[in-house]
């Protein structure tokens, strides 16, 4: 009977070890961070008709620098993906793929305008985003976009190449860990006149 | 014994399952704001002053039309309407024009000089193509229809007047382009954009007005209609029978206005 509540013991403290393991697997990092801060605001003011015509273009907007530590001793499962996302203060009352309405000029009977008249490009010198150099849309609220995807191969840094998910700096590797983000918009004739407002959240985040 | 033990497996599966879904993240963000400030631009390119000079009895009789005497440009980001208006300073009356000289005595028995503002004819280029809603009831929505002729007198392209006002017209009336009403594009609305960029002269962004005048003999401005192109305002019909134009000289402008649609 003292047997096995022996061996019942061992096993219950095998599977909390196990357990314990588990936890300490899943953090595959020391460390990830944003380190600059990508966004004060991005104001987009069209007070001419050449600005509607031929829109506005903010290069360098945001820049968004990626720290990535790796754990000691290194693990070779650290690696990250970056994400980009956008928010329109659904809750209050905002159309999932409509600007947020912050006042509005006139009595206008047109829509506020939609999402994706707003062009995002994001690029390094490394062109190491699937989608460098080249203009996307969001077209709801909440839509992602991958800046550098979760491909669950792990690429080192150095290798100046696509998806470049290895840990890193943008102070030992600058040409990969550091995206430029640029904003367009074009807005045409069509929306109301008025105060509009987005959020563009920049996720980092280490996959095991 | 036995509570210490599963108290030890639940302690250890709670930690395992907090280590699960455990991840290292960082975020930031940049807040965009767009400001669209509304644009109504409308160019226009004529003469300081149109004049009429009737100095020849088939003037009098066939009128004069000056042809390609202003050119309207609409530039706007934001849906409009186009109208025009006849306007004097009001001297001889809030509807008619102003007698700045009066030729002779001026003092015939059946001379008016209260000359009706709505007497001015127009001729736009391109006809309205924001005016298709069912509730417009205008008899001539535009002044598209051509001038017609000197013995033909129908009001389509009289000018619009409103008791010396700029205020829009109603449903009943004239516009150059679009309507009264809020109702849809194209049904009393022209959509936002500009000449630029819309095809030119072609587009409905683009027009060219024609002016004329015509007194007929007597003078007497038989083409001189109300908004609704029914009710006359030449001088017999304004003033009673052998009434004809004090002869002088008289001004008065068209106020062409670019408004939101509303």
């Amino acid at each position: 009977m003292r047997e096995k509540k022996t061996y019942f013991v061992v096993i219950v403290a095998l599977f909390a070890l196990l357990s314990a393991w588990q936890s300490s697997g899943q953090i595959v990092c020391a460390d990830v961070e944003i380190v600059s801060d990508p966004g004060d605001r991005a104001d987009f003011v069209f007070d001419s008709f050449s600005k509607y015509l031929s829109g506005i273009t903010f290069h360098g907007i945001a820049n968004v620098n990626v720290k990535v530590d790796d754990q000691l001793p290194a693990n070779p499962n650290c690696k990250w993906m970056l994400l980009m996302t956008v928010e329109n203060n659904p809750s209050g009352g905002t159309a999932a793929d409509e600007w947020e309405t912050l006042a509005t000029y006139g009595t206008g009977t047109t829509s506020p305008p939609k999402i994706d008249i707003l062009d995002v490009r994001i690029t390094n010198a490394c062109s190491t985003s699937p989608v460098d150099g080249v203009y996307q849309n969001f077209n709801l609220a909440g839509d992602i976009i991958e800046i550098i995807e979760n491909t669950g191969i792990r690429i080192n840094a150095g290798s100046c190449t696509t998806n470049v998910n290895g840990p890193g700096s943008y102070l030992t590797n600058y040409d990969e860990f550091h995206f430029q983000i640029d904003f367009r918009i074009t807005p045409g004739f069509t929306y109301n006149p008025g105060i509009y407002q987005l959020q563009v959240k920049f996720e980092l985040a280490e996959v095991p | 014994m036995k509570r210490r033990i599963l108290m030890l497996v639940v302690i250890g599966m709670v930690f395992g399952l907090q280590g699960v879904f455990a991840q290292l993240q960082d975020e930031k963000s940049v807040t965009v704001t767009m400001d669209l400030q509304p644009i109504l631009q409308l160019d226009m390119e004529t003469a300081d002053q149109i004049e009429f000079v009737f100095d020849d009895i088939k003037d009098y009789y066939a009128g004069i039309t000056k042809y390609g005497a202003t050119i309207l440009k609409v530039s706007s980001t934001v849906s409009w309407d186009l109208y025009a208006v006849g306007r004097s300073n009001g001297t001889t009356g809030a509807e008619f024009w102003d007698q700045v000289i009066d030729y002779g005595s001026g003092s015939g028995t059946n001379s008016i000089n209260e000359l009706p503002l709505s007497a001015v004819e127009l001729h736009q280029s391109q006809p309205n193509n924001g005016a298709a809603g069912a509730g417009i009831t205008a008899t001539y929505i535009d002044y598209s229809t051509p001038f017609p002729a000197s013995n033909v007198h129908n009001g389509a392209n009289s000018l619009y007047v409103n008791n010396g006002t700029l205020t829009p017209p109603t449903v009943a009336d004239k516009y150059i382009a679009g309507h009264s009403g809020t109702t849809a594009l194209g049904d009393d609305a022209m959509t936002g954009g500009s000449y630029l960029t819309a095809g030119g002269y072609t587009s409905d962004y683009y027009y060219v007005i024609d002016y004329r005048l015509l007194p007929g003999l007597p003078a007497i401005f038989p083409n001189a209609f109300d908004a609704d192109a029914a009710t006359a305002e030449d001088l017999v019909t304004a003033n009673g029978a052998d009434s004809y134009a004090e002869p002088g000289v008289y001004t008065m402008y068209v106020q062409y206005v670019l408004v939101e649609d509303q």
